[in-house]
């Protein structure tokens, strides 16, 4: 993987020649004017395919990893990680068994606090992205979860998200796009938190229909208009949740007396008066085979993997959903053949990108709980707390006010200070502990730092300022 | 994988030396929105707003008391304070005594009061009055996000730091949906932490590039060095201000400290619970007093240390709900509609009281006999938020929501 130290150097040359950058701070914050050592030169990203590849369809390689997929081939990884199965390293079966709450529906949960539901979530999604082999599958989760986000504290959100991650995003995630949005459609998570249990004849409510529209199918230049929100409206009026005495609370019932049988007229389609469960159904699969759904999520999952939601990339992928009909692992695949994969702009990653990837880069041994999710708070992206129905934002100026947040989160890692999460440093330094800034940059940027390095830091110091650095803020 | 694919697979892999770096290149060269940010220039002199959240429903009724009502002296036998007690407003309402050390800054006219103000909610729930409030609606169904949050992600400036803190340890909801508010318990939690060597080497690998990240951490840096010279544990107050000891004043403090930083603070977020006075809630003296007067002596002194940037800062003081007129076995009062918010310095035409006088007649009241809502709580802050701090549109901040300037800001 290294790349050469003669080529990093001329590439570092290359780019002061080019006037990019010097070696010296131009602009030396006030900060750390005193005591600023002149010899790091920043890394940078122009890393191995390998490497980038590791990065944007997972969460970043593991030590080795590079290499590993350097011999595998990436064509073969990607074939691979395209066909999870459900076997999985055996020590993250067992953490994810010992959570209880991922087992239990929301009616079951109910006795626990919401605290403790949102700390079981977010612990089992941290341990599956720090530790699956099937990065591309937690990828896609945290795509979708954030696609048909849901919000924790909104009702009882943190309790019925469980049943949603697995049963709408986690299981349709390498199926069909239809499947999953029926999936989120009945999913009692979804409905409760926009308002569809409100949604009747007599009191129409147009929050789910409008979010179906605008963020879950067309997109908000999708082509539909005030009055399809109304009639989409109109359509899924009865699908709420059970709520009844003896019956089982929190499952998907659709309610028939509170349906609107009026005919209806959904983006051209008429929708003839009299039905039942089913105008809600009809809505989906109009939505589903609408030309604009494709345009849409071809270029939301163009912007997330390839960091480019446009030309040819996003015009590649739409065909490929349109032509399969929406088969998920197709659009996919096509997704993670673009070369944009490797050679697309850099995304910055949210906080739980640059946690998983810190903590995978070093091989570190976490439970996932409270103390290290703490941090994914301070750096702003406590897991599913995301009050609005877009999900986490990619955008870089949303996450570029809360970089404290990310240098403390890398101090207290490197420094061993999240209770029950360790970095195994020493184990790391696979040459001497001054090295350790060529060993933090080779294992977390995947290339050698260019320039000379610091003197006087430790290697904890070295560590953190990689972590810290803004390249490994993108991937 | 298909053939197609693998070929593109290919083509990507036989990159040359020579694409990584016009990849790198053009990283590093990338344009960003945040490049002409001043470094380590001018403190920030930009408005800023301090939002103070009463919780547990203060009762407007012996804050601002309409004494010439009969009838508030009829439904409080026990709890009615006499107009000669008041600290006069007009000649309708006069103050709890218990806000005098207010009283220069009502006579300045930088004080103004809204009376009979509040929200849609009708639950009279704490949690969801709160809640309506702070996520900026008229009740609970709407944007679960918090109006703080959408003002933030529709004026310029996203992704700059500290543009809204929490002081006091928990995020209210009206900051949830922003990436980039900070929840302190103190302002020492606003810390770099790590040894000199690694905050050296942050200072180095940040001043090099031209990418957002690297734009925005030389702005945190520049930010987190001012605030470490100016070393909050060091910090006098100004004119003479002597904070309480206790969490909301010393929240107060802090904020003062960070206004006049000018480190880029445009809300600062504090509360004090404690207002649901079912019970025993006092008169001139006992529970509801004391806790007007930690608030007004908070206040005082935050103006008093604040000085002339008071100019650029307005505070908006509000509750979820009102309290009953009547008062209650227990010689309380229980949860009501319509509250008092109170809203002071910059830009405030202060020294009298706004909004509607529902009445207090039978007729006039709402529900269990509650003050009724003739302001919408929406009105006067986005009243701050347009004439402040640069609000263009209602829609962005509180959707669906047509706001009515009473005309309290200038």
């Amino acid at each position: 993987m290294n790349p050469d130290r003669r080529s990093v150097l001329q590439a570092g040359a290359a780019l002061a020649a080019a006037g990019i950058t010097t070696g010296c701070a131009r602009i030396a914050p006030r900060f750390a004017a005193a005591a600023l050592p002149d010899e790091i030169e920043s890394p940078r990203i122009d890393a191995s395919p390998a490497y980038r590849v590791l990065h944007r369809a997972g969460f970043g390689p593991v030590p080795g990893q590079v290499q590993d997929v350097e011999s595998q081939g990436i064509e073969a990884y990607l074939a691979e990680q395209l066909e999870p199965t459900d076997q999985d390293h055996p020590a993250l079966m067992a953490a994810l068994y010992g959570i209880e709450p991922l087992r239990m529906d929301a009616s079951e949960l109910r006795d626990q606090a919401e605290h403790e539901v949102l700390r079981a979530l977010q612990q089992a999604a941290i341990l599956r992205a720090v530790y699956s082999r099937w990065q591309l599958r937690e990828r896609l989760t945290d795509f979708w979860s954030n696609h048909f986000n849901v919000y924790g504290k909104k009702g009882y959100g943190a309790y019925r998200k469980a049943t949603d991650e697995t049963q709408v995003i986690r299981k349709h995630a390498f199926g069909r796009f239809s499947d999953m949005l029926h999936a989120s459609a009945t999913s009692p998570a979804m409905l409760a938190y926009l308002d569809n249990q409100l949604n009747t004849e007599a009191g129409p409510n147009e929050n789910y229909a409008r979010e179906l529209m605008e963020l879950h199918t067309l997109g908000v230049d999708g082509g539909y208009t005030q009055h399809d929100v109304r009639e989409v409206a109109r359509c899924f009026t009865g699908w709420t949740f059970e709520t009844r005495y003896l019956r089982p609370r929190g499952k998907f019932r659709f309610d028939a007396e509170r349906h609107d049988k009026g005919e209806k007229l959904v983006l051209g389609h008429r929708i003839p008066a009299g039905g039942g469960i089913e105008d809600g159904q009809k809505v989906l699969q109009i939505l589903c085979e609408h030309p604009g759904t494709a345009r849409f999520l071809s270029g939301k999952l163009c912007r997330y993997f390839l960091g480019t939601g446009e030309g040819p990339a996003q015009a590649a992928v739409e065909k490929a959903f349109a032509k399969s009909k929406g088969d998920l692992r197709h659009t996919v695949k096509a997704v993670l053949a673009r070369k944009e994969l490797v050679d697309g702009p850099p995304i910055v990653k949210r906080p739980f990108d640059l946690l998983v990837s810190a903590l995978r880069g070093l091989n570190a041994t976490t439970d996932g709980d409270s103390p290290l999710q703490r941090h994914l708070d301070l750096m702003g992206q406590p897991l599913y707390l995301w009050p609005m129905p877009d999900g986490y934002p990619d955008a870089a100026e949303s996450w570029t006010g809360s970089l404290l947040g990310r240098w403390n989160f890398a101090v207290a890692l490197a420094g061993g200070q999240i209770a029950r999460t360790s970095v195994p440093i020493d184990a790391l330094l696979d040459r001497s502990a001054e090295a350790a800034f060529d060993t933090a940059a080779s294992l977390l940027l995947g290339k050698a730092a260019a320039g000379a390095r610091p003197g006087g830091t430790s290697a904890a110091d070295a560590f953190a300022a990689v972590l810290a650095s803004p390249e490994f803020q993108w991937r | 994988m298909d053939d197609k694919s693998c070929s593109s697979y290919r083509s990507a892999l036989a990159v040359s030396r020579r694409g990584l770096l016009a990849s790198a290149l053009s990283w590093v060269a990338m344009p960003s929105a945040l490049s002409q940010i001043a470094l380590g220039g001018q403190p920030d002199q930009g408005n800023a707003v301090v939002v103070v959240f009463l919780r547990g429903g203060a009762d407007g009724l012996n804050l601002l008391v309409p004494h010439f009502e009969d009838a508030y002296y009829r439904a409080r036998p026990a709890l009615a304070l006499a107009k000669r007690d008041l600290i006069p407003v007009d000649d309708r309402f006069g103050l709890n005594p218990a806000l005098a050390p207010l009283r220069p800054i009502l006579e300045d006219g930088r004080l103004a009061f809204v009376h009979a103000c509040g929200s849609g909610d009708q639950t009279r729930s704490h949690f969801e009055a709160m809640n309506t409030m702070e996520r900026g609606l008229a009740d609970q169904r709407g944007d679960a996000s918090g109006w703080i949050a959408r003002h933030l992600a529709s004026t310029p400036g996203e992704g700059r730091p500290l543009r809204a803190v929490a002081l006091g340890g928990v995020a209210p909801d009206s900051l949830s949906g922003a990436t980039q508010a900070v929840s302190l318990g103190s302002l020492e939690d606003y810390r770099l932490q790590g040894s000199p060597a690694f905050r050296a080497a942050l200072g180095q690998m940040y001043a090099q590039h031209r990418d957002e990240i690297s734009v925005a951490g030389r702005e945190t840096l520049t930010v987190l060095e001012r605030l470490n010279r100016l070393d909050y544990s060091a910090y006098q107050p100004a004119g003479g201000a002597v904070y309480p000891e206790t969490g909301l004043c010393q929240g107060l403090r802090q904020a003062a400290f960070l206004l006049k930083a000018g480190v880029g603070v445009e809300f600062a977020c504090l509360d004090i619970g404690g207002w649901d006075t079912h019970v025993a809630q006092g008169t001139t003296t006992g529970w509801l007093t004391g806790l007007l007067d930690e608030v007004a002596r908070g206040l005082a002194a935050f103006v008093a240390d604040l000085g002339t940037h008071m100019e650029r800062t307005t505070v908006i003081v509000q509750t979820e709900f009102g309290r009953r007129l009547h008062e209650n076995a227990g010689l309380g009062t229980d949860h009501g509609r319509g509250g008092v918010m109170w809203l002071l310095g910059g830009g405030v035409q202060g020294g009298r009281v706004y909004g509607a006088w529902p009445g207090l007649g039978p007729d006039d009241l709402e529900g269990p006999g509650d003050l009724r809502v003739t302001t919408d709580y929406r009105n006067p802050v986005f009243e701050v938020l347009a004439k402040r701090m640069g609000a263009k549109s209602p829609e962005a901040v509180f959707p669906g929501f047509r706001p009515k300037p009473l005309g309290i800001v200038g």
